[in-house]
């Protein structure tokens, strides 16, 4: 049993807001708690230890007992068998790979076999057949934020580029087919867009400077590698948005690699995927030792797997990439500090 | 005076080029045919370009496998195909092996399509885009421990 009475403000509004009132429970605990509640969060532990798992990148194809459908499942079950449990999952978007609804229940369906809550970002290979309906219709909002153990995690929807098919006279299949190509040259830059950015500003409005924050997109908030949109076009809003807290955490799929930067106070990591991983591009990388080996083709699981992050008191902690081949250097096996 | 100090270097320049040249056709070998014309190589590089053209869209294309994945699912702008480094052993398949081989085990097995004939225009076309895709780099025939981006591509498709 949950001993309500020993939780801090944003404990209690972490769990409160899981029953999807999260808003109106917040100005009702500020206003039955009080100061008493204030004095406590201020104490020295900014949080309860905690653990979270991360899957992402599934890229399922709509063809029956199709590989990637197993890798999914494999990476749920290893989730299933951490020991400790998660708390919770976050997907970081690409479940489908042509954004068909089937795609997508397909990995509902599998993902429904996890025995902690999921959160859903959506990846641009969920989105640009019929623009994300098909995606909200299962998973609701890509734009959303909680409190979990005092920490303050945000989802945003990353994967976001201007009208490049009416002009080219483009059905919903040509989008996707451009779309679904790493190295489109003709989509543009991806972002998060005014309203997200809008949206940011406000949810993170009366959080104090102290709080963790951790952020969860499709594609990283730095410019890693345009070409294949391993960025995010508004990210510098984005950060500067974030800049007055003292840490920020951010997390993204999409690169299928090992792959970590720092800017000022956020720190970016990429993450595995269960579907194929993908080469380094030509850039020297801002943490060249944080990176994964060369991948054996001929192991299908090789460059594939899962994370977690293990979170501590004052909101340090590393994340540690479960890979299921001979994938990381020492360095990176023991986990990477964020 | 400053015009015709000009005119004199200028004469000077003239006269080395040509005694220079006139070197070069003395032991040029005699059954060497004339260069190209501009359009005879006009029409050779457009037929390259072609051949690149039609090796991209296989690269991109899920009709060569049977799962829906092409072999850009991994290879974006060709990278790591790494084909100035073939022929070389390759642990997969545990022989030495040129870069079509390692074409044809990757629609074989990752993509579960068949294997294309070694001559076959698609297979020439592969290996063209990949091949065009790392212009410019070093041979290193044997090189197996390392994976390579392509060339670097600023916009378009990273070619003409
Ligand atoms: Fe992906
Ligand atoms: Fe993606």
């Amino acid at each position: 049993m949950t001993d309500f009475s020993k939780m801090n403000r944003r404990e209690f509004l972490g769990i409160t807001g899981k029953a999807g009132l999260a808003t109106l429970v917040a100005s009702a605990a500020g206003v039955s708690f009080g100061m008493v509640q204030v004095a406590e969060a201020a104490g020295n532990s900014r949080l309860t230890p905690f653990r979270f798992a991360i899957l992402t990148d599934a890229h399922l194809y709509d063809i029956p007992d199709h590989k990637f459908d197993g890798i999914l499942k494999k990476a749920v079950d290893d989730v299933n068998n951490m020991n400790p449990l998660p708390d919770f999952v976050v997907y970081l978007g690409d479940i489908g790979q042509s954004g068909k609804r089937a795609e997508l229940e397909k990995g509902k369906r599998i993902l429904s076999k996890l025995k902690v809550p999921l959160k859903v970002i959506p990846g641009e290979h969920d989105w640009y057949l019929d623009m994300g309906q098909a995606w909200r219709d299962m998973f609701g909002s890509p734009t959303w934020s909680f409190d979990h153990k005092g920490v303050h995690f945000i989802g945003m929807n990353s994967i976001l580029v201007r009208d490049f098919w009416t002009m080219k006279g483009l059905t919903p299949d040509e989008r996707m087919g451009f779309m679904e190509e790493l190295e489109c040259h003709h989509c543009g830059l991806w972002g998060v867009r005014e309203e997200q950015l809008e949206w940011l500003k406000k949810d993170v409005k009366k959080l104090k400077p102290d709080t963790p924050v951790v952020v969860f997109t499709h594609s990283p908030l730095w410019d890693y590698y345009p070409r294949w949109n391993f960025q995010t076009e508004d990210a510098p809003q984005i950060r500067e948005i974030l800049s007055g807290f003292e840490r920020v955490m951010a997390f993204h799929g999409h690169v299928h690699q090992v792959v970590y930067n720092r800017i000022g106070n956020l720190s970016s990591i990429g993450t595995l995927s269960t579907s194929w991983p993908w080469p380094y591009p030509g850039i020297e990388l801002p943490f060249p030792d944080i990176k994964m080996n060369r991948v054996d083709p001929g192991d299908i699981l090789d460059g594939l797997g899962t994370q977690y992050i293990d979170l501590e008191k004052e909101f340090s902690g590393a994340l540690h990439y479960d890979a299921w081949a001979d994938l990381l250097p020492e360095g990176v096996k023991k986990g990477v500090k964020l | 005076m400053k015009s015709n100090i000009k005119s004199r270097l200028f004469t000077f320049t003239g006269t080395t080029v040509a005694i220079v040249s006139f070197a070069f056709l003395a032991i040029e070998p005699a059954q060497a045919r004339k260069p190209f014309t501009q359009d005879e190589l006009a029409a050779q590089y457009k037929d390259l370009m072609a051949t690149v053209k039609e090796g991209d869209d296989l690269w991109h294309s899920a009709k060569l496998g049977k799962n829906g994945l092409a072999c850009a699912n991994c290879h974006p702008d060709a990278a790591a195909s790494n084909p100035h480094t073939f022929p070389k052993w390759q642990a997969n398949l545990g022989q030495v092996i040129p870069l079509r081989d390692m074409i044809n085990w990757c629609i074989q097995v990752p993509l579960e399509g068949q294997a294309l004939d070694a001559n076959s225009k698609e297979m020439k076309a592969l290996e063209a885009y990949s091949f065009y895709m790392h212009r410019g780099f070093k041979l290193k025939p044997g090189e197996n421990t390392r994976q390579h981006p392509p060339v670097e591509v600023r916009s378009g498709a990273g070619y003409p």
